[in-house]
C-alpha cells in the first residue's frame, strides 16, 4: 500500500536518515504502536498475550527461558529483532493474518535503535509542555516574534531559509481571509498599500481582530468541532433550535473571553455557582449531538449513544485522544482502559435526558434563552408591572374605602362570581342524544347520560406546544368518564383528555399509543354524587411536570404514569381536526355520566391564586357579606379583582387594565423565547457501569467518575463533578489542552496542524513537525490567561505566517505539503469563505448578528427526494438569502449540497481535521449554481458602476475586487478577449435577459443589458479562478 | 495540497515545469484527464484478479418482508394466528412498536409459493419476472444483522457500521480501484420512491465518511438537472461555456507560471473533467435514445424518469460506461401494516425491472462481470403487527433473518444458501452477517477485504470493521 503513514514521509524529510541517534519518540514509537500494539498493546492482558511493548519495563523483561524482546545494544539477542527479520512464516511478526508489515527501513530504524541501547521515552503528548527558549538563528533578522526563531532553526539546519514576505495585496487578503473570513473591501486595500508605516501590518490585524466578523470566522471551525446543527439527525431528523448556544460561542469569541472559561462554561456552565443564562446555554455545546426521534428504537440503547459521543467529542476537541476506541476494548494503543472510558463516561451521564427525543422541536433539559432584546423587554415589562403595583398600593385605603362601599351595593344584586378573563368562549352541540340544562353548582349545569354528548367545534388549539388552563364544576355519577377532551373519540386516540378513571381525575396527551404520550392520574379518588371543581393546567413543554391537576383549588399530588410525548398531534403536515368534546373522548366506553358546570378553558396556566379563587363556590355577594376578617385569602382576592375590574374609578382602574395587559404581555413574551437544550444534573447520580463491548444493554461492573491513570489527578478543591472535570481540562497541569488547541489553530492557518493529525494526540499521532515551537506556543497560550486573540495576532505576525506562498520546483519537490514552512500558506478557502467571499465581492452580504438559522437558495426537491413527510426546504427571502454561511440552516441528514461539495465538516460526528479536496462537483457548483451566477452578475454590475468609463479599469476593478491584486497585462488580455466574446455572444437580447434572470435581485435597469451580461459573465469568470477560491 | 496530489508528485515527477508549462491547455487537460484515469485506486490494488469490474446494489429500503417473497414456510399454514412459542423467539428484543403488543400471532403469507429454474428456487407469486431469472440468482437466505431500526439499519449496511461517520461501501470501492471512466464518477446513486409512506434516507449513505470526499456517492436525479448543478444556466450556450472554460484555464495557468502551485493544474483538469460530465451525463441519462424493446423489457413505469424502472436502465447503462459502483435505492418497504396490499404494489415498481436488468447484463455479456447485489436493511417478523385477519396483516423489523440475493459477478446462479427455522426467525444454516457480504462483494472486486485499510484517529479502519469473511460456498 502506497499511502503509507505520513509520519515517514516527513521523517525521510527532517531527517535525511544519517546515522543519527535515533530518537523512541519520534522514531520508534509510531513503528511499535502501528504495526504491533494492536495486540502487544494496552489490551494485551485482555487477549492473554504475555508480551507488552507499550511499557519498558515489559518489553524488555525476561519473557522466560532467559528471552527478551529487546537486549539494549544487542539487536541479534533481542527477540523482537529475531522475529521481525524471521523467514519463518510461523514466526513472523507481524504475522501474516495481521496484514501489516514492516517496510525494510522501520526494521532498519528497529535495528538500530536496539543497537544504541534501545532508550524509552514516555510519549511526549502525556508529558506536560516544558517552555522552551527560543533558538538562536543566523539569520536573526528575519526574525519577528518567537514563533519564527523555531521554524527557522529548523529551515537552517536543512539548509533552507524563509520565502520572502508576501506582496502586500496578497499578505492583506490572506491575513482578512485568515482572520475574518472575507476577502478585504478595496478602501482597506488602498489604505493598507499606502500606509508605509512600520506597523502598519499590525494594525490591520488589531482592526481585524476587533470586528465581529472575526467572532463569526472563529466561530464556524468551532461549529464543525461541536458537530451544530439546525437538525436532530437520524432517520426523522426533525428541526431542533440549538442556535442560542451557536451565537453564544460568537458572542465569546468577540469579547475575547478567556480559553479555560469558555472551555469550563460549555463543560459545566450550568453547576457554576449562581450560573448565568448565558453559562447555563454554553452546556449547550454537550447537546448538540445527534438525537433519535425514531418510532420504534429501544431509548436505553440510544441513552448510551448520546453520552459516548459526549466522550469522544470532548476527547477529540479538548485532549485530541481518540477515546472512543476504549467503548467496547481496552484502546489498543493509548493507555486508555475501557473501565476508565466508563469513568469518564460517568461524568457525562447524569442529566435528566430520554434516549428518544422529540420529534420537533428541542428534547430535556431545555431552558428557554431569551435573546438579549428579549431580556431587555421582559425587564422593562417586569418595571412597569412594578410601577403600576406600587400605585395602587399606595392608594390601597382609598381602594378599601371603595370597595367596602361598592360591596354594600352587592346585597341586592345578582349573584356573580370572579373568573380570569379572555377565557374561550364556546358554543356546542349535543351530539348522540341530548345534554340537558340543569341546577348546577355555580349556574347552569350540563347533565349526561353516559352517551349524549357536547361538541364545541376545533376552534380551540390544544396540542402539545399549547399552554392551556381547563377549569369545571364537575359531580360524577360514575367512576370513569371523559370530562373533556380534544382527542379522537376511540380507544387509545390521539389528542389531549381530562377523563376520570376508576374515580381518579387521569390527564392524558396521546400522540401515538402506547407511549408516545404523557399520562399523569391523581391520588386522590373523587367521591361520586358529590360536587367538585377541577383545573388542569399545561404549560406547553412536553413533559409531565408540566401538567398540574387541582381539586376544589389546591392543587393534587399526581402519579406520572408515562412521559415520552415527542410528537405533536397535527402530525405530518396535517391539521388535527378532531373537536373539542365535553362529556366524550376516548370512545363509547368513557361517556362521561354526571353533571358539569362553568366549564372554561384558558390559552394561559393559571397561577396557583387565580385557581383557587375560580374554584371558589361562593359568590362574590356572599364573600361580601362575610366581616373582613372572616375572609379566605381567596375569597379576598376574589372580590378585591372582581371590583378592580368592573368599578373603580379611571385611575385606578387604569392601573389595574395596565397590570392586566403587562401580565398578558409577559406571556406572550415568554412564549416567543427560543429555548436550547442544555446540560443539567440529576439530583440523585445515576449509577454508571461498564458497558461489556460496549453494548447498552450488556452492564458490567459498576464505575466511579474518575480521569484516565496516566494523566494528571483531579486538581485539589476540584469536586469530583462534571465541574471538576472541567476544571481538570483546563488546569495548567493538563498536557493536552493548550498543546491540542494551538495546534487547531495553527491548522486553520496553515493548512496542517504542527501536529498534523489534530484529532489524535496519542501514540498513533504524528510526532510533531515542530515539537519545541508547540510546546512553546502551549505555553505562551497559558501565560496569556488563555488569550485567544493574543494567540491569533502572534501566529499572524510572524515572519513565518508572512512569507510568499510562491514555491520553487526544488521546495515543492522536498516539501510538497509545506512541513517545514519554508514559505507561506497556499490552500483552498474552507467551503464557507467559498460562499462568503463571493457575497462580499459582489456587494451582496448582508451582515446580521445571530438569530434562527437561514436558507438560502438551494436546488429545488433535496429535501423532499430523501426524507419523510412533511421537511419542506422554504427557501428564505430578502436579506436572510445573504447571510454568511455560518447562519445557513444544517439539516444533518442533507446538508446545504455547496457546503458538501467544498469539503465541510459533516455536521453527523465530531470533526477536528480540516479536509480539501479538488473535485468536478466543485467546479460546477461555481460554475452553475445561482447563489455564484448571481454573485457573478452583480460583481458584473459593480465593475459597470464602480470601474470606470473604459474595459480596462472596469476589468481591473473587479479583478482586484475577487483577489486584492492588479492584473497583468496579459491577464487583463485574456479578461478583455472574454468580455468581447461575451458582448457578442449577449448580442442576443433574450439570451442576455435570460442570463441576467437569475437570483432574486434585479439588475440595474440603467445598465445595457448586452454589456451587463457580457460583464456578469466575465464575473463568474472571476469567481472560478483558482485564485478566488484560494488563500494565497 | 490534497493528499491525491501530493501522491501524483512524488510518484511521477508529473508535474515538472515542462510537463506543466510546455504545452497548451487541450493538451494539458487530456494529458491531465488520462493521469485522472490512471491516477484512480490505490497501488497494488486489485489484490488479485477480480470476477467483477463493478457492482450494482438494488437497495430495496425499508426492509421487504422474506416471508411473503421468499422463505417458504409451509408449516406456517397450520400456526396461523398461534402466539409465537418462546422457544422461538428467545427473548430477542423487539422494537418499540410491538414491544407493548399483548400477543405474537403467527402470520402465514397469504402468496403462493412454487419453485422456479433448474435448481427448483421458491419464490413466491409477488415476483412473477425474477422467478423466470432464478437460474441466475444466488438466494442467501440466511442474512442477520445488528440493528432494528431504519437508520442504524441502513447505515450498518452502507458502512459496515451502525453510527454516522464511516465511509459507505462503494466510497471504498472509489478509494480502493478507482474509476474506469474519465467522464463520470466512479460511485452513483439513484433514488426511487416506492407506494406508500417511505422511511428517510440520508446522504451518509454514500458519504466518504473519512475517506476524502471525492470518493462519495454522486447522487443522479431525475429531472432536467440529473448533477446538481450540471446544466449552464438559462441563456448560456455549451459553446459560451467552452470559451469560458478556455478563458479560465489561460488564466489559471498563468497563476500555475506565477506560483507553480499543483493544485492549481488539478482544477484545471477538475473544469475539464466538469465540463465533460456536461454532456457525458445527459447522454447517459436521456434514454430516449433506447430501443422500444429495452422498455418492453423493463416494463411500462421505465418510461417514466425517477422509477425504480427508469433507474436500473440508468443502471445498465452506467455499468456499460464502466462506473465502478451502482447504488439504487428503492424507498418504500416499511411495511408494518397493509402488508398484503403494499407489497404487492413494491413488487409491481420493482420486479419486472430487476429481473430485466438481470436479462440485459446478460444479453449484453455484462452480466459475467457485475455482481448484482438485491437486498434490504433486515427482515420482517413472522407474528403480525396489529390485527391479525383472513387478507390483512402487518410485519415488525426482525434482525434474526431475512433474504438477500447475488447475481453475475462471479456467484454461482440457481443455488439458494442457508436456512431458517420453520418461523423464518432464526438461522439454523449457513448464517451470513453484514460484514460476510461485504467481504465477499469486496472479493469478487479482487480486494481482499482485511487489506483495503485507512488509518483515520489513529486506527486502520477497514469497511469489514473487525469482522467479516468470504462467503466461498457461494463462488462460481
Amino acid at each position: 500500500m502506497y499511502r503509507r503513514p505520513a509520519l515517514f514521509l516527513l521523517t525521510a524529510l527532517l531527517s535525511p536518515l544519517a546515522a543519527a541517534e535515533l530518537q523512541f519518540n519520534r522514531d520508534i514509537r509510531p513503528i511499535l504502536s502501528d504495526k504491533c500494539y494492536h495486540c502487544h498493546g494496552t489490551d494485551a492482558a485482555a487477549k492473554k498475550i504475555p508480551l507488552r511493548l507499550d511499557s519498558e519495563e515489559a518489553a524488555k523483561a525476561n519473557l522466560g527461558g532467559g528471552r527478551r524482546a529487546l537486549v539494549p545494544g544487542d539487536p541479534e539477542a533481542s527477540e523482537l529483532i529475531r522475529r521481525i527479520t524471521s523467514t519463518n512464516k510461523a514466526r513472523k511478526m507481524p504475522p501474516a493474518w495481521s496484514g501489516l508489515s514492516l517496510t525494510e527501513k522501520e526494521i532498519a530504524a528497529l535495528r538500530d535503535w536496539v543497537a544504541q541501547g534501545a532508550k524509552w521515552q514516555k510519549h511526549w503528548a502525556f508529558l506536560p509542555p516544558v517552555r522552551p527558549d527560543p533558538p538562536s538563528v543566523k539569520s536573526s533578522n528575519l526574525v519577528r516574534n518567537p514563533i519564527d526563531n523555531f521554524v527557522l532553526a529548523r529551515l537552517e539546519r536543512e539548509g533552507l531559509s524563509f520565502s520572502p514576505e508576501a506582496p502586500k495585496e496578497t499578505l492583506l487578503r490572506r491575513v482578512t481571509l485568515d482572520l475574518t473570513g472575507l476577502p478585504p473591501t478595496l478602501a482597506e486595500l488602498d489604505a493598507f498599500l499606502k500606509d508605509s508605516s512600520p506597523d502598519a501590518y499590525e494594525k490591520v490585524v488589531d482592526r481585524l481582530l476587533a470586528s465581529p466578523r472575526y467572532a463569526e470566522r472563529m466561530a464556524a471551525r468551532w461549529l464543525d468541532a461541536a458537530r451544530y446543527a439546525d437538525t436532530n439527525g437520524y432517520q426523522f431528523d426533525g428541526e431542533r433550535q440549538m442556535w442560542r448556544w451557536r451565537d453564544w460561542v460568537i458572542e465569546s469569541f468577540h469579547r475575547n473571553q478567556p480559553f479555560n472559561e469558555f472551555v469550563i462554561e460549555q463543560i459545566a456552565g450550568d453547576l457554576l455557582p449562581n450560573a448565568t443564562l448565558d453559562q447555563k446555554i454554553a452546556t449547550g455545546f454537550n447537546r448538540n449531538h445527534r438525537i433519535n426521534t425514531e418510532d420504534g428504537i429501544v431509548p436505553e440503547e440510544y441513552a448510551v449513544e448520546y453520552v459516548v459521543d459526549r466522550v469522544e467529542t470532548m476527547g477529540s476537541v479538548f485532549l485530541g485522544l481518540t477515546i472512543g476506541c476504549a467503548r467496547c476494548h481496552n484502546h489498543k494503543y493509548d493507555p486508555i482502559t475501557q473501565k476508565e472510558f466508563y469513568q469518564l463516561y460517568a461524568y457525562f451521564n447524569n442529566i435528566p435526558e430520554f434516549g428518544r427525543g422529540m420529534k420537533y422541536g428541542n428534547s430535556p433539559p431545555v431552558i428557554p434563552a431569551p435573546m438579549r432584546e428579549q431580556q431587555m423587554e421582559m425587564v422593562r415589562i417586569e418595571a412597569e408591572m412594578r410601577k403600576a403595583e406600587g400605585f395602587l398600593k399606595e392608594r390601597e385605603a382609598a381602594i378599601a374605602r371603595g370597595q367596602r362601599k361598592w360591596e354594600r351595593t352587592l346585597a341586592s344584586a345578582d349573584p356573580r362570581y370572579w373568573r380570569p378573563r379572555d377565557s374561550f368562549a364556546w358554543t356546542a352541540k349535543a351530539a348522540d342524544g341530548v345534554v340537558p340544562d340543569v341546577a348546577g353548582r355555580v349556574g347552569q349545569a350540563k347533565e349526561f347520560d353516559g352517551k349524549a354528548y357536547l361538541d364545541a367545534g376545533r376552534d380551540l388549539s390544544l396540542d402539545i406546544d399549547d399552554r392551556f388552563t381547563v377549569s369545571l364544576w364537575v359531580k360524577p355519577r360514575a367512576g370513569d368518564g371523559s370530562l373533556v377532551s380534544r382527542m379522537q373519540d376511540r380507544d387509545k386516540g390521539k389528542g389531549f383528555g381530562v377523563h376520570l378513571r376508576d374515580s381518579r381525575v387521569h390527564v392524558n396527551l396521546t400522540s401515538n399509543w402506547n407511549d408516545d404520550a404523557i399520562r399523569i392520574e391523581t391520588e386522590q379518588k373523587l367521591e361520586l354524587d358529590r360536587w367538585y371543581h377541577l383545573t388542569v393546567t399545561y404549560d406547553g413543554s412536553v413533559a409531565a411536570r408540566g401538567v398540574q391537576v387541582y381539586i376544589d383549588g389546591k392543587q393534587a399530588p399526581v402519579k406520572v404514569l408515562l412521559d415520552s410525548l415527542y410528537r405533536p398531534f397535527r402530525n405530518a403536515g396535517r391539521a388535527f381536526t378532531e373537536p373539542l368534546r365535553i362529556g366524550a373522548g376516548w370512545g363509547p366506553q368513557l361517556r362521561f355520566r354526571g353533571l358539569i358546570d362553568d366549564l372554561r378553558l384558558w390559552h394561559r396556566v393559571l397561577k396557583a391564586d387565580e385557581i383557587e379563587a375560580v374554584a371558589l363556590g361562593v359568590s362574590i355577594n356572599e364573600i361580601a357579606r362575610k366581616p373582613l376578617a372572616a375572609r379566605t385569602a381567596a375569597e379576598s382576592n376574589a372580590i378585591r379583582w372582581h371590583y378592580l375590574d368592573t368599578v373603580s374609578g379611571p385611575q385606578l382602574r387604569g392601573a389595574w387594565e395596565r397590570i392586566l395587559a403587562l401580565a398578558d404581555e409577559k406571556d406572550q413574551l415568554e412564549r416567543k423565547f427560543p429555548t436550547v437544550m442544555v446540560m443539567e444534573e440529576n439530583a440523585t447520580p445515576r449509577r454508571t457501569f461498564l458497558l461489556k463491548r460496549g453494548v447498552y444493554d450488556q452492564p458490567g461492573e459498576e464505575v466511579q467518575r474518575s480521569v484516565p491513570a496516566f494523566l494528571p489527578p483531579l486538581p485539589p478543591g476540584a469536586e469530583n463533578n462534571r465541574l471538576g472535570f472541567a476544571k481538570w481540562l483546563v488546569d495548567p497541569g493538563n498536557p493536552l489542552l493548550a498543546r491540542v488547541t494551538v495546534n487547531r489553530f495553527w491548522q486553520m492557518y496553515f493548512g496542517t496542524g504542527l501536529v498534523k493529525t489534530v484529532e489524535d494526540f496519542g501514540l498513533q499521532g504524528e510526532w510533531p513537525s515542530h515539537p519545541e515551537l508547540l510546546d512553546w506556543l502551549a505555553t505562551e497560550f497559558i501565560r496569556s490567561g488563555w488569550n485567544v486573540k493574543a494567540m491569533q495576532k502572534l501566529i499572524v505576525t510572524s515572519a513565518t505566517y508572512r512569507q510568499s506562498s510562491k514555491a520553487s520546483q526544488e521546495l515543492l519537490q522536498r516539501d510538497p505539503e509545506n512541513r517545514l514552512l519554508a514559505r507561506g500558506p497556499r490552500f483552498r478557502l474552507p467551503a464557507e469563505m467559498v460562499r462568503d467571499q463571493a457575497l462580499a465581492v459582489a456587494g451582496l452580504l448582508k451582515h446580521r448578528f445571530g438569530g434562527p438559522s437561514v436558507k438560502p437558495y438551494q436546488p429545488e426537491g433535496l429535501w423532499n427526494e430523501l426524507s419523510m413527510q412533511d421537511m419542506e426546504y422554504v427557501q428564505s427571502r430578502g436579506d436572510d438569502l445573504y447571510r454568511r454561511s455560518l447562519y445557513t440552516f444544517w439539516k444533518r441528514t442533507i446538508a446545504p449540497p455547496l457546503m458538501v461539495n467544498f469539503d465541510a465538516a459533516n455536521r453527523e460526528t465530531c470533526v477536528v481535521r480540516e479536509s480539501r479536496t479538488n473535485t468536478p462537483l466543485q467546479a460546477l457548483n461555481l460554475m452553475n449554481d445561482v447563489t455564484f451566477l448571481e454573485a457573478g452578475r452583480m460583481l458584473g454590475q459593480r465593475m459597470m458602476q464602480e470601474g470606470g468609463q473604459t474595459p480596462e479599469s472596469r476589468l481591473r476593478h473587479g479583478f482586484r475586487l475577487v483577489t486584492s491584486r492588479v492584473p497583468s497585462s496579459s491577464e487583463l488580455q485574456v479578461l478583455r478577449d472574454s468580455l468581447n466574446y461575451h458582448r457578442d455572444y449577449f448580442a442576443d437580447e433574450a439570451k442576455a435577459a435570460e442570463y441576467l434572470s437569475l437570483g432574486e435581485t434585479k439588475p440595474d435597469p440603467a445598465l445595457n443589458k448586452r454589456e451587463l451580461a457580457a460583464y456578469a459573465a466575465v464575473g463568474s469568470l472571476l469567481l472560478n479562478l483558482d485564485e478566488a477560491v484560494t488563500k494565497e | 495540497m490534497t493528499d491525491d496530489l501530493r501522491l501524483a508528485m512524488t510518484r511521477r515527477h508529473f508535474f515538472s515545469r515542462t510537463a506543466a508549462l510546455g504545452v497548451g491547455t487541450a493538451a494539458l487537460a487530456s494529458l491531465l484527464a488520462e493521469e485522472g484515469r490512471a491516477e484512480g485506486g490505490l497501488e497494488g490494488l486489485p489484490h488479485f484478479k477480480p470476477k467483477a469490474k463493478r457492482v450494482i446494489y438494488l437497495f430495496q429500503h425499508g426492509a421487504p418482508s422474506q416471508l411473503d417473497l421468499f422463505d417458504y414456510k409451509p408449516e406456517l399454514a397450520k400456526r396461523r394466528g398461534e402466539n409465537l412459542p418462546d422457544s422461538v423467539r428467545r427473548g430477542q428484543r423487539l422494537t418499540g412498536m410491538t414491544a407493548y403488543q399483548a400477543s405474537f400471532p403467527t402470520a402465514p403469507s397469504i402468496f403462493k409459493f412454487v419453485q422456479h429454474g433448474n435448481s427448483g428456487m421458491w419464490m413466491s407469486e409477488l415476483l412473477p419476472y425474477t422467478s423466470k431469472v432464478a437460474d441466475e440468482l444466488c438466494l442467501i437466505r440466511s442474512m442477520h444483522t445488528e440493528a432494528i431500526n431504519h437508520d442504524p439499519a441502513v447505515t450498518f449496511f452502507q458502512t459496515g457500521f451502525q453510527l454516522a461517520g464511516r465511509p459507505s461501501i462503494g466510497a471504498w470501492i472509489s478509494y480502493g480501484l478507482g474509476s474506469e471512466n474519465k467522464d463520470l464518477p466512479a460511485f452513483v446513486v439513484l433514488v426511487s420512491q416506492g407506494v406508500g409512506g417511505s422511511q428517510a434516507l440520508a446522504d451518509r449513505c454514500w458519504g466518504s465518511g473519512f475517506l476524502p470526499t471525492k470518493h462519495q456517492g454522486v447522487k443522479f436525479r431525475s429531472g432536467a438537472d440529473p448533477v446538481l448543478y450540471l446544466n449552464d444556466p438559462p441563456g448560456y450556450s455549451s459553446e459560451a461555456r467552452r470559451r469560458f472554460l478556455s478563458d479560465l484555464a489561460k488564466l489559471n495557468e498563468q497563476r500555475l507560471e506565477e506560483v507553480q502551485d499543483p493544485e492549481i493544474a488539478t482544477r484545471i483538469a477538475q473544469y475539464e473533467m466538469a465540463f465533460r460530465m456536461q454532456s457525458s451525463v445527459p447522454e447517459l441519462t436521456d434514454l430516449s435514445t433506447e430501443p422500444e424493446s429495452t422498455f418492453e423489457l423493463y416494463g411500462p413505469d421505465s418510461r417514466k424518469p425517477g422509477t425504480y424502472a427508469a433507474n436500473c436502465i440508468l443502471a445498465r447503462r452506467l455499468a456499460e460506461r464502466g462506473v465502478r459502483f451502482i447504488q439504487l435505492f428503492h424507498r418504500g418497504w416499511d411495511q408494518h401494516g397493509n402488508l398484503p396490499k403494499e407489497i404487492r404494489g413494491q413488487c409491481q415498481q420493482t420486479d419486472q425491472a430487476t429481473a430485466a436488468l438481470i436479462l440485459d447484463l446478460k444479453q449484453r455479456g455484462l452480466l459475467e462481470d457485475t455482481l448484482v447485489v438485491w437486498g434490504g436493511e433486515f427482515g420482517r417478523t413472522v407474528y403480525s403487527q396489529g390485527t391479525l385477519t383472513e387478507t390483512n396483516y402487518g410485519r415488525d423489523h426482525h434482525p434474526r433473518c431475512f433474504c438477500l440475493w447475488l447475481a453475475g459477478g462471479g456467484v454461482k446462479g440457481g443455488l439458494t444458501y442457508g436456512a431458517t427455522d420453520d418461523f423464518s426467525y432464526n438461522i439454523v444454516e449457513n448464517p451470513v452477517d453484514v460484514h460476510d457480504l461485504h467481504a465477499t462483494i469486496l472479493h469478487q472486486l479482487g480486494i481482499d477485504h482485511t487489506k483495503l485499510t485507512y488509518k483515520f484517529q489513529g486506527r486502520h479502519f477497514r469497511l469489514t470493521d473487525v469482522g467479516g469473511k468470504v462467503i466461498r460456498p457461494i463462488l462460481a
